[in-house]
Formats: structure tokens, C-alpha cells, sequence
């Protein structure tokens, strides 16, 4: 397992800047994308709209007169581990409708179960994980696919 | 109506019908535990094999869904952070930290107790006065609807823990969110960038998948390594059971107060148990002698939001039986099966068909006792489900939190939603700016915008949009309870200040306490 008692980081970030600037961000946004609609459909986001920017602008203004401070990753170790992380969950979704629902499911439970444990490439551990992931992802598939009629991708590789 | 009720209590009991209801309670439990499967899923799936029974049976194993997924979708919220259907989404505050806390079995055992008394008092009220209360109903106009939804979102209030303009803020966006998709009134394409397929809007669960299970994974599973997925281990007792019943019946007032609030909201046509459960917890919370105690994880936060979401189904059956206004999309399924059988919803549901209703109902009142004693001691395989390693776990929650937002509807957009829903709930919690009021506003949005929209186009026809707003009854009692709800952290604030001021006075300062006490 990952020492997570690693050296940590000392950078802190000012959280009220950041999230008062990206929500003016998104205000200009939503802003620029809704001037076309109708009164009916445009009312209620402009009155929306209103209270965003207001209220990021106060957040943006507590941020220089009274700034959190936050720290976002405790240690290198945590900030690696959380990229993997979602790095194999992306590209799952990536191969989810290119090779199908089964193989990329397979591939994906596998990866993620090992990658999670303690002693990676054991025999044991590479024979338990691929066991569960046969079991489970193969059980879901067919009350999914079978029970409950959902179509789950087949993949565009095989069409 | 005695007679009714207790011919309906003897239709339940035929064995045939008893059993068919069992079967509908487990099946409502599972559709309700699995995010992505909801009540009306199961329902609607579940509805053509009830075409081939007595209509009494049909509509008992109905009841048997419907009462068992309002219970169900409390079990991921507590283990895992992810409520099963959008109503569970206030039992996530106080059960998954009571999970945390190796309690899950208290939380557990209280969610199925206070959806059984929610469910409980909301059958009673359904028995005894469905009639003049749909009535009442029919007196929400486009005004109560609008004041309901700005009297929800002063729930943010008490959500943001931290600052509450960034609370506000985040309702914000929230509603921004909401309004992605047609307009339902103009009609309007908004914030599509040419997707098809967000026509539809976001999907409620999918942004709760996304907000509230996903971050916790990527930062306690993966972030930081943890092996279990609980800091302490469940350890299921017989004795908790017996502990959570008797504390949660020493507070009679929270139990009463929340079953109320699912019911009034229930009877409400289009105000789901989302509401009713967030509404509950908010009430919950101002009225403790220990709001401190919240959020921290406390089975009191996880009982009032269970109370009030179990009550609402048999609440938004009122308007469904009576007048034909189904109260909730599960309400429109079962008035789909009661079309199916040949009954018209109104008075003739009451006197021409009242043994198959009160059979209907008294398998409402039945499943309620059936989800105490399978929620108590399902508890203790439910709770155990926690203390599995999470490299085991970890893997089918994200397969299933997949899967669950795949399958609302077929498309793998939501699931891509759910996913930067999860990575910007990630970050938003580092920092410190918590989704809770996001999904709040997201919830409420739609409600608003209804009401705001239709007032604004029949204020203008009544010759002035604001009196049609403000000057009438149940909008006055809105507007206070919005005015009240705003001001009580004030008043709290105020109320402390005074306290500490009194024990300063008698006991010096809580400096000099502290260096007393040392």
C-alpha cells in the first residue's frame, strides 16, 4: 500500500476565487447561450442568472477580503492515485460503446479490482479478481440485458 | 368505512394475496436499493403481471412495490453514499456518517422503522379523509407551487454548513442545471450545445450518482486507500434494533412532525418525496434542542427524511383515487393498473369499488409493517455489505453507478454526465463548496419555473401578476414559512449569543474556562 504519509505539499489554494470565478465563468456562459430564446422559455434563467453573477461577484470579493484557503491533494501519492483512478474509469466509457458492453466491463472490473489491491500480480490475486469479475459483471449483464430488456451497447467495432 | 377497512385488512390476509404482496415488497426493496431503478420503473415493469390477477391481488402486490421501494432506496444512501431513487437524497446526510461511524445497522433499522410510521400515518389519513383533503389540493395554483419551491430552496440555509452565499451560490447553479432541456412552457431548446439528447434535461439520479457517490469513491477508495469502505466496522446486533425502535419512539414530535410533512407535500400533485424528504430534515433540524448533532450522523436526520419520503406515496395517492390527479409519477403507473382493471378513479373508487380500494390500501398499511421487520433484520445482511474491502466493493459500486445511469435512459450521455458530475463533485468538496445545494436546486428548479412562468401568464391575464402571487391564503402561509425559514439562523445565531452571554456572566469567559478546566 502507498505511504500516505508522504512529504506533503504546501501550496494552498484560495477556494472562494476559484469557485466565484468559474461560476462567472458559467454565468457568462449561460449568459451568451440563452439570448435567443422566447420571454416564456428565457424568463426564469435570466432571474437566475441575476443571482449568480451577483452572488459570485460577492464570492470573487470575500475571496480578497477574507479568503479559505484549502489545500487540494494531502500528499503527491493521493493526487496519482486519484488521476489512475480516473483515468481507467475513462476509458472505460471510451470503450464502453466502441468494443461493447461485455469485454469493456470485463477488462474494465479486472483492471480496477487490481489495481486496488495490496499485492497486485500474484497468482491468487490475479485468479480471485478475474473470478469476481466474471461473476459479477457477467450476473448484472443478464438482469440488465435479459430480465429488464435494457440494450446495452454491443460495440461499434463489431457492427 | 370500519367495514371497508376491515374486509380490505381480510383481502390482504387470503394467503394467495399475502403472498403476492411479500413478493411485491422484496421486489420494491430491490428496484429501491439499485440506483437507476426506481419505484415507477418497477412499477411499470411489473404492471403487466398483474393483468392476469384478481384486481384486489394486482393492485395489493402494487402496493407491496410501492411501499418497498420508498424503504429500498434508503439502503445505498446510508451504505454508500448514493441514494437508490432521488427521494432518499436527504437520508444521505446522516446515514452514510452513521455508516462511517460503524452504525449502519442503526441507520438501517431507523430508516425502515420511520418509513413503516411515515407510511403508516399517511394510509390512516388516506382511510380516513381522502376526499376533502384532494379538494384542498385542487386549491394549488401556479402561485403555491412557486411559493412551495422558494420555501424548499431555504432548506439551503441550513446545507451549507460554511458560508451561505456560497450555499446560495450552488442553488444557483443548480438551477442553471434544471434548465437545461425544453422549456416546458415556450418550448424552447436551452443549453443543449447540440446534444439531442439533453432535450429531456439531466437526469435527476444521474446527478445524484454523480455528485454524492462518485467524489467519495475517487477520495477515500482510490485517493487515499482506504481498505474499507466504512472508517469503522459494522457490527450488527439484535440489540440495536430494539435500541433505534425506543429512542426513535421517545421522539414523537419528530416521527408526527415528518409524516405530516410527506403527507401534506404527498397530497400536492408534481411535489415528489425529493421534497417531502428535504423539507422534513430542514423542520427536522430547526426544531432540535441539538441541530449540532445533524449531518454528523444521527439516526433523528435519517428517521425524519425516511418519515417523510414513505409518507408521501400514500400521500400522493389522495388526489389519485379521488379526483384522478396522480400525485407522483408511481401514483401514475397505479392509475394506469386501476384503468387496466376497469376503475375510474372518484367517488364510485369509494362506494361502487370500495373493497378492492380499501384492499388496495390496507395493502399499503400492511407492506409498512412488512418493510419494519424485513428492514430490521435484512439489517443485518444490508450492513454487513459495508464492512466488505473496498477493493472488492469499490469496483461493483463504480460498475453499477455505470450501469444505473446507462440505464434510466439507454444512452451513454448520462453517463458521461454522471461522470463530470462526479469529477466536479470531487472538486467542489475539496473546495469546500458542497453539491448538496447543487442537486437542491436542480430538484426545485423545474417546480419554480413552472410556477413562476404560469403566474407570470395568469397574473397578467387577472390584471396583476404580483397581488396574483402574493394575496391569496395558502401563498401567505408560504411566504411566512419562506420569511421564518430565511430568518431562523439568525434567531439561532441570536439565541446562542444570548446563551453564551448568560454562562459568561456566571462563569467567566469561555477562555477562562478553558484555563480553568486545564
Amino acid at each position: 500500500m502507498p505511504d500516505m504519509s508522504a512529504p506533503q505539499s504546501t501550496k494552498q489554494l484560495n477556494a472562494d476565487l476559484i469557485v466565484g470565478a468559474i461560476s462567472l465563468g458559467l454565468a457568462a456562459l449561460v449568459f451568451f447561450s440563452t439570448r435567443e430564446l422566447s420571454e416564456l422559455g428565457g424568463v426564469f434563467v435570466d432571474y437566475i442568472l441575476v443571482a449568480l453573477t451577483a452572488l459570485a461577484a460577492l464570492t470573487i470579493i470575500k475571496g480578497f477580503i477574507k479568503p479559505e484557503r484549502i489545500e487540494f491533494f494531502e500528499s503527491a501519492i493521493e493526487r496519482n492515485n486519484v488521476l489512475v483512478g480516473i483515468g481507467i474509469l475513462l476509458l472505460y466509457l471510451i470503450f464502453l460503446p466502441m468494443i461493447g458492453f461485455l469485454p469493456a466491463s470485463y477488462a474494465f472490473y479486472f483492471c480496477f479490482n487490481m489495481y486496488l489491491a495490496d499485492e497486485r500480480f500474484t497468482t491468487k490475486n490475479i485468479l480471485s479478481s478475474a473470478a469476481l469479475t466474471i461473476v459479477v459483471v457477467t450476473a448484472f449483464y443478464f438482469i440488465f440485458h435479459n430480465f429488464l430488456e435494457v440494450p446495452l451497447p454491443e460495440g461499434k467495432w463489431f457492427e | 368505512m370500519f367495514d371497508f377497512a376491515l374486509t380490505g385488512l381480510y383481502q390482504v390476509f387470503i394467503p394467495g394475496n399475502f403472498l403476492v404482496l411479500c413478493i411485491g415488497v422484496f421486489m420494491g426493496i430491490t428496484f429501491g436499493a439499485l440506483p437507476g431503478l426506481t419505484a415507477t420503473m418497477g412499477l411499470a415493469l411489473l404492471v403487466p403481471f398483474t393483468f392476469t390477477m384478481s384486481p384486489s391481488a394486482g393492485l395489493i402486490m402494487l402496493a407491496g412495490i410501492y411501499v418497498g421501494a420508498m424503504y429500498g432506496d434508503a439502503i445505498p444512501a446510508i451504505l454508500i453514499n448514493t441514494p437508490g431513487t432521488p427521494a432518499a437524497i436527504a437520508t444521505t446526510f446522516d446515514g452514510f456518517p452513521l455508516a462511517q461511524k460503524g452504525m449502519a445497522q442503526h441507520g438501517l433499522v431507523a430508516a425502515a422503522v420511520a418509513s413503516s410510521f411515515g407510511s403508516l400515518v399517511a394510509n390512516v389519513v388516506l382511510a380516513a379523509a381522502a376526499p376533502p383533503l384532494a379538494e384542498i389540493s385542487l386549491k394549488f395554483g401556479p402561485p403555491e407551487y412557486f411559493w412551495l419551491g422558494i420555501f424548499g430552496l431555504t432548506i439551503i440555509s441550513t446545507l451549507s454548513s460554511g458560508s451561505l452565499i456560497k450555499g446560495f451560490l450552488a442553488g444557483c447553479i443548480g438551477m442553471i442545471l434544471s434548465a437545461v432541456g425544453m422549456a416546458e412552457l415556450g418550448g424552447d431548446i436551452r443549453l443543449t450545445f447540440g446534444f439531442t439528447e439533453l432535450q429531456g434535461g439531466i437526469e435527476l439520479i444521474v446527478a445524484l450518482i454523480g455528485f454524492f457517490c462518485l467524489p467519495e469513491i475517487l477520495s477515500s477508495v482510490i485517493g487515499q486507500r482506504r481498505a474499507a469502505y466504512a472508517e469503522k466496522m459494522t457490527k450488527p446486533s439484535l440489540d440495536v434494533i430494539w435500541q433505534v425502535i425506543t429512542a426513535l419512539f421517545r421522539r414523537p414530535t419528530l416521527m408526527f412532525r415528518s409524516a405530516t410533512i410527506g403527507t401534506i407535500i404527498g397530497f400536492a400533485p408534481g411535489a415528489g418525496g425529493n421534497i417531502a424528504s428535504m423539507v422534513s430534515y430542514n423542520e427536522a433540524i430547526r426544531w432540535d434542542k441539538h441541530p449540532e448533532e445533524y449531518g454528523k450522523g444521527t439516526i433523528k436526520g435519517v428517521a425524519a427524511s425516511e418519515a417523510a419520503n414513505s409518507a408521501m406515496a400514500p400521500g400522493s395517492l389522495i388526489p389519485l383515487l379521488t379526483l384522478g390527479i396522480p400525485g407522483s409519477p408511481p401514483a401514475a403507473v397505479i392509475l394506469g393498473a386501476l384503468m387496466l382493471h376497469g376503475m375510474r378513479p372518484g367517488a364510485e373508487l369509494f362506494t361502487d369499488y370500495a373493497d378492492i380500494t380499501f384492499a388496495f390500501i390496507m395493502g399499503l398499511l400492511v407492506a409498512a409493517f412488512l418493510v419494519t421487520i424485513i428492514g430490521s433484520f435484512g439489517s443485518f445482511v444490508f450492513s454487513r455489505i459495508i464492512n466488505i474491502p473496498s477493493r472488492y466493493l469499490a469496483p461493483a459500486i463504480v460498475f453499477m453507478t455505470v450501469l444505473g445511469s446507462y440505464a434510466i435512459r439507454n444512452n451513454m450521455l448520462d453517463v458521461w454526465i454522471m461522470f463530470i458530475f462526479g469529477i466536479i463533485g470531487y472538486v467542489s468538496n475539496k473546495l469546500k463548496f458542497h453539491p448538496a445545494p447543487i442537486v437542491l436546486g436542480l430538484i426545485l428548479g423545474p417546480f419554480v419555473e413552472e410556477g413562476l412562468v404560469q403566474s407570470i401568464l395568469a397574473g397578467k391575464a387577472a390584471g396583476g401578476t404580483f397581488q396574483y402571487m402574493v394575496y391569496r391564503p395558502i401563498s401567505g402561509v408560504l411566504i411566512f414559512l419562506c420569511i421564518m425559514s430565511l430568518l431562523w439562523p439568525l434567531f439561532a445565531a441570536w439565541r446562542s449569543k444570548q446563551k453564551e452571554a448568560k454562562v459568561t456572566e456566571l462563569t467567566g469567559s469561555k477562555a477562562e474556562r478553558d484555563v480553568r478546566d486545564a
